[in-house]
């Protein structure tokens, strides 16, 4: 008989998935090292990296200086001198800090001299643990307007292990968005698959037939709760896990959307240019006679994210408000 | 440490007796900031001719920096330079007229067009190519020095910055970060008296020696038109990165001669100023010390400038003549495979 301990060992949540990955491809390629701050002796803020100083030793687990421009411009040269590095962002929202590297050097590089720039960034990005303004942001349309950068967004822990894995493998810089609402809060069974999914790729997180419901990361799990109180009511909705922004796999999305004739774009980053503009964009073009009622976005307000609970939840996207708005475009 | 890191390619001489003790050395070091000079003045020349794409920056009285960094470290280290280092990417091997072809826009350029002026490096010869951001290249250094030490490798990282440059956030923290990583890194600071047109004492209040310092690594100064004296002081900077001890901060003096780039006549600079620094030209000085150690006669040294002219005038006639790109294969390249 397994031992309370060990029944909760058994299952592997979204953090977990994220610390085997990388863990993984470490092992695998000796290029491959993580940096940021308190990585090292300390597992990091969120603890991924927990125990791989002692697997791994001081040289592939470096700890930094609060240095996010230093230290993002010095991952893009040991980058262009043949290493991997992975960076760790305390929060999504220090990236700020790093801009230029990002933008003026590693995205820009291979197009310029054909030399690639192979840094994976993780970002623990998103809202709904109260953090507030400055540790809640969603930054993924600040880069998704620059050419050269790659961005990945998993919703589920097997995409955690498996995009992250081809994050790290790819040979250009990519933007690693990790939910951090979801690093504890969603688990599946052990073992993990240690297998790379690809980049590009989207997937159909639920098949339905009245609606299609585009979104990424913490976004699709709120979809498949809100698909699921509706095919109660007998409305079909179809899911779609974007998966990586950058590239965006345009072409699932628009298949889906000839089918259903109604399109929903869900996320948690604010309205206005938020990457659901694009998609809805993009549908518009490529469905316009297909569709029975508009593209419909649902987003957080154009406002800061408060901290305090009823705040926040004000100007975040609730299932109830994912729920009403389906409803309404599938019934149109 | 330094046992067990292994030799990255190419040499470093270290003449026993200094540079000046190496007739070989300085003759092809000479060369190099002569064929710098002749190669700016001929893109100056280009400029007023309306042949440039852009604005012309040139290095003059820069080159003794250029030339004595770049010749007292290995092929194989990892070098990168900025607006004024025309002569550290001669000593590595590029060729005249594709720095021209850079600031022509031409195919032949080292990006092919994609980027231009002075914004090439050639990652063959381990020459980053810088962006705009005129402080972005240190942290890349330090990324650079990181790799070496990461594969135990005795390379290391050199990087150009101008005075102006320093007064950015990246340049301190990648300055702290090889400090507390004790990377192999050597920062040379060129200090020619301006950013643009804003004079040193808007830029530091202190000397930028004395800050190394503040991050625990050794500062020096020196005379940034003596080509020995800034050959050694890298050289030194280069054994001890070696030796696993560390980054080191070297500020080379000298003067900008020339406006901030070639469309800037530069009224904001003292006239006096650039008279007494015009006394202190740095391929003058290298000239006049070889002819005082007997390693050339004033007929050697008057044959080597006109062949570097000859050179200038020839890398023109090649890059005016270079194909432009054709806009086929724009989207291609924006990732890597
Ligand atoms: C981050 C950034 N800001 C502004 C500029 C525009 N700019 C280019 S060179 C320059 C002056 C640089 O001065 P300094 O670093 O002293 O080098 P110098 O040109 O004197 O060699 C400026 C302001 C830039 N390239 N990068």
């Amino acid at each position: 008989m397994p031992t309370n301990k060990e029944q909760v060992a058994e299952e592997v949540t979204y953090l977990d998935a994220i610390s085997q990955a990388l863990a993984a491809e470490m092992e695998r390629d000796e290029s491959v090292f993580l940096m940021g701050e308190d990585v090292g002796q300390f597992g990091g803020a969120f603890k991924i990296s927990k125990g791989f100083m002692e697997r791994f030793g001081a040289r592939r687990v470096v700890d930094t200086p609060i240095a996010e421009n230093g230290f993002t411009g010095m991952a893009a040269g040991a980058a262009i001198c043949g290493l991997r590095p992975v960076v760790e962002f305390q929060f999504a929202d220090f990236i700020s800090q790093a801009f230029d590297p990002i933008i003026n050097v590693m995205a820009r590089h291979h197009y310029r001299t054909g030399v690639p720039v192979p840094v994976t960034l993780r970002c623990p990005f998103g809202g709904r643990l109260r953090a507030g303004p400055t540790h809640s942001q969603s930054i993924e349309s600040y880069f998704a307007h620059v050419p050269g950068l790659k961005i990945v967004a998993p919703a589920t822990v097997e995409d955690a292990a498996g995009l992250l894995i081809s994050s790290i493998r790819d040979n250009n810089p990519v933007l690693f968005l990790e939910s951090k609402y979801l690093y504890r809060r969603l688990k599946v069974p052990a073992p993990l698959s240690l297998e790379p999914t690809p980049l590009g790729v989207a997937k159909v997180a639920r098949e339905g037939t009245d609606v299609t419901l585009v979104s990424y990361s913490v976004g699709v799990q709120q979809g498949l709760e809100a698909a699921e109180v509706l095919a109660r009511e007998g409305i079909s909705v179809e899911v779609i896990d974007c998966r990586t922004l950058v590239p965006l796999d345009i072409d699932t999305i628009v298949k889906s959307v000839k089918k259903t004739s109604r399109a929903v774009v869900l996320h948690e980053a604010a309205r206005r240019l938020g990457y659901g503009a694009e998609i809805a964009s993009e549908i518009g073009e490529a469905c316009f006679w297909f569709l029975d009622a508009p593209v419909t976005r649902i987003a957080a307000l154009n406002t800061p994210i408060p901290t305090s609970p009823p705040l926040e939840d004000a100007v975040l996207p609730q299932t109830e408000e994912v729920i009403e708005t389906l409803r309404k475009v599938a019934r149109s | 440490m330094a046992t067990t890191r292994k030799k990255t390619t190419g040499k470093s001489k270290s003449p026993a007796g200094g540079v000046t003790a190496d007739r070989e050395l300085c003759l092809k070091m000479f060369r190099t900031m002569a064929l710098q000079r002749a190669v700016e003045d001929r893109m100056v020349t280009m400029y007023r001719q309306g042949e440039m794409l852009g604005s012309v920056y040139t290095g003059h009285w820069h080159e003794a920096i250029a030339v004595g960094t770049a010749a007292a470290i290995r092929q194989g280290d990892f070098l990168c330079p900025l607006h004024r280092d025309v002569g550290a990417h001669l000593w590595r091997g590029m060729p005249p007229w594709q720095i021209m072809a850079s600031f022509l826009g031409k195919a032949t350029g080292p990006t092919g067009g994609r980027d231009g002026t002075l914004h090439y490096g050639r990652p063959d010869l381990n020459i980053y190519n810088p962006c705009s951001h005129v402080p972005d290249n240190v942290p890349v250094a330090t990324g650079g020095a990181f790799a070496f030490k990461y594969r135990g490798e005795d390379g290391l990282a050199l990087c150009y910055f101008g005075d102006g440059a320093t007064g950015n956030g990246g340049y301190h923290e990648a300055m702290n970060i090889a400090a507390v990583m004790s990377l192999p890194c050597i920062f040379i600071c060129e200090n020619n008296q301006f950013a643009y047109s804003t004079p040193l004492r808007l830029t530091t209040h202190a000397d930028f020696y004395k800050k190394a310092a503040g991050y625990g690594m050794p500062g020096v100064k020196v005379d940034g038109t003596d080509a020995v004296a800034v050959y050694e002081a890298t050289a030194e900077a280069a054994r001890r990165a070696r030796a696993g001890e560390g980054p080191t901060l070297i500020e080379c003096v000298t003067m900008r001669m020339h406006g901030h780039a070639e469309h800037d006549p530069a009224s904001y600079v003292p006239r006096e100023m650039l008279a007494e620094w015009a006394k202190r030209d740095p391929v003058e000085l290298f000239a006049a010390r070889l002819q005082k150690l007997g390693h050339a006669t004033e007929a050697e040294i008057a044959a080597i400038r006109e062949n570097v002219r000859q050179e200038a005038l020839a890398a023109r006639k090649k890059a005016l003549g270079d194909p432009m790109p054709v806009a086929t294969n724009i989207e291609e390249g924006v990732y890597a495979d």
